[in-house]
């Protein structure tokens, strides 16, 4: 799944190991998921949400582009 | 967006960080299991040449004496390092450390007792053993491992716990496959006995690869 978790943590200039501090994850956790290696937990997408003040779907895109009804 | 390699950004320059952190408590349970290596094997060099050995428990007790005044000495250097981590943090080195410390205290105990064999891999070696030495090892197996696997999965991240579960799921495997053809082989006179260490080897090394790529990669 595409994110925008290393731009949003750019724009703060802050590092993974900040971020991961921030969220009480490790910074190996971070960069997984930046990296899109590793899709976030419900509970952490949540908290990262709060942390950046957006909606979960304008940090992370599953590149689905149809309706609600298509889904 | 597409994801891409993360290059490192620059942080404050810290003087006392993780790595102090982490690593002064491994240096300094290695170089006191050292130390009772080192008078063991002093020792042994005594006997063989025929001389009065010193006292068994001289060696612990100066590996043990060195170990409490270099962790005195780490904790009042390190203390405000612990005290900024988040609970979770501390919890989580606090099982590796422990962990550490019980591999340590069986291995230096290992290495100091003169029945165990250290020639070989001490996990597969099944030469006799001292019954003090197997009883307090087992318990210290038990005990260490319970006590640090709460600590542990108390305080990973998601991230980690599916490195876990999925290095766990690999190490199972490497059990199950293996396992029961070993033993169906040894029935019909085409093996050698099962050797459960040798499995639980391999299951841990496994286990091992699987966490480290699932965690680092």
């Amino acid at each position: 799944m595409n994110n925008k978790l290393k731009v949003l943590r750019a724009m703060r200039s802050w590092s993974q190991a900040e971020l991961a501090d921030r969220l009480d994850v490790s910074r190996q956790a971070v960069n997984a998921i930046e990296t899109g290696k590793y899709d976030p937990s419900l509970p952490l997408a949540f908290k990262l949400a709060r942390l950046f003040a957006m909606p979960i779907e304008e940090i992370f895109d599953d590149g689905f582009e149809g309706t609600a009804d298509d889904a | 967006m597409t994801v891409s390699k993360e290059r490192p950004m620059t942080r404050d320059p810290s003087p006392k960080g993780i790595g102090g952190a982490v690593g002064w408590p491994i240096a300094i349970t290695l170089a006191g299991a050292m130390l009772v290596g080192g008078f063991a094997g002093y020792n042994h060099g005594i006997v063989e040449d025929g001389g009065e050995p010193m006292p068994a428990w001289l060696g612990p007790l100066v590996g043990a004496g060195f170990c409490a005044i270099a962790t005195t000495i780490y904790l009042r250097a390190y203390r405000a390092v612990w005290q900024q981590w988040s609970p979770r943090k501390r919890r989580y080195w606090l099982a590796l450390g422990l962990a550490a410390l019980a591999g340590a205290i069986i291995g230096t105990w290992s290495a100091a007792d003169g029945d165990t064999p250290v020639g070989t891999v001490a996990m597969i070696a099944d030469g006799p053993a001292n019954p003090g030495f197997a009883i307090g090892a087992s318990l210290l197996w038990l005990l260490g491992l319970a006590v640090s696997m709460i600590l542990y999965h108390r305080a990973i991240d998601d991230h980690e716990e599916r490195a876990w579960l999925w290095a766990s799921l690999a190490g199972w495997y490497s059990f199950v496959f293996p396992a029961p053809v070993w033993w169906m082989l040894h029935r019909a006179d085409l093996a050698p006995p099962v050797d459960a260490m040798l499995l639980f080897l391999l299951s841990l090394v496994v286990n091992a690869i699987v966490y480290l790529w699932m965690k680092f990669r």
